[in-house]
């Protein structure tokens, strides 16, 4: 367990290099390299952000979905860990996505806000999983904690299907998807610059992601160590 | 504020928070990393009077 550890240290530093140099690569390409859009103009540059942050928030609340699904089946106190810290970095990434969606809809739309049908249950989402980490927070027992969180990491999952349907069920303001269509591939329907920009920019969100877990994960693990021990000691 | 104004803010306000809580989670992890050792100390002091 001990030797262990520098080597998991090591593969965290990698890690964070490559997130750090996909970033800068896709900064470079988002500010840089890509085109403005034709009708928004340099506005649009903030897509780079918006569409990796919220795919990287759904990746994020997938893991919490699974997390808490095996947990529940196998009581396995790395499986709640991984929930837990998956939800913590989700919010981050939702509330970011909101706050970068509200800067957009003010240049396109006008408003900083608008309750558009896609907005709202994105913000509901951000709101279950708030509540989660406050439900987690505010009971005690750790055990009793962990079940409570875990159904509410199921059945807040049931909001992101709802978000990605929504610019198709209801008449939004929020435009339909504009890479993830059903009916085009994305080369066909995004310009070859903006796309690439796009990718590098998701790639470097998505590294980024695996770092913070890695490290929100480690501190589960410690905490969790701490607990046990504590126990142990009074026992 | 023209439309880099806008560009400048999302992007200012994405990466600022991303590397406050990069940096709050390291701290986080620190501290809990101190408490066991702490942990561990006291455990081992305690066999240490036992025996």
């Amino acid at each position: 367990m001990a030797a262990q550890a520098p080597v998991k240290k090591k593969r965290k530093g990698i890690l964070g290099t490559l997130a750090l140099v996909a970033i800068l690569i896709g900064l470079y390409w988002s500010l840089i390299a890509a085109p403005p859009d034709a009708y928004q103009g340099e506005v649009q540059r903030i897509m780079y952000l918006h569409l990796p942050s919220i795919l990287t928030a759904y990746l994020s609340y997938f893991l919490v979905f699974i997390g808490s699904g095996m947990y529940l089946w196998k009581r396995e106190k790395r499986d709640d860990i991984l929930a837990h810290s998956a939800a913590e970095i989700g919010v981050l990434f939702t509330a970011l996505t909101i706050i970068e969606g509200s800067i957009w809809g003010r240049t396109t739309w006008g408003v900083w806000w608008t309750w558009d049908a896609r907005l709202t249950l994105t913000a509901i989402l951000l709101l279950i999983y708030v509540g989660y980490l406050m439900l987690r927070s505010l009971i005690e027992d750790e055990d009793r904690a962990a079940v409570a969180g875990a159904v509410l990491g199921i059945i807040g999952f049931l909001d992101i299907p709802l978000i990605h349907m929504s610019v198709y069920w209801w008449r939004t303001l929020h435009q339909p998807p504009s890479i993830l269509r059903p009916d085009k591939a994305p080369w066909e329907n995004v310009h070859p610059t903006m796309l690439t920009a796009l990718v590098i920019s998701f790639i470097g969100f998505l590294l980024l992601y695996f770092y913070l877990l890695s490290l929100r994960y480690g501190l589960g693990e410690t905490r969790a160590q701490i607990r046990a021990r504590r126990l142990e000691q009074e026992s | 504020m023209g439309p880099w104004g806008f560009v400048g803010l999302a992007y200012g306000i994405v990466w600022g928070a991303i590397v406050i809580y990069l940096f709050s989670l390291k701290r986080r992890y620190q501290d809990a990393q101190t408490e066991l050792a702490r942990v561990e100390l006291r455990e081992v002091t305690a066999s240490n009077v036992k025996t």
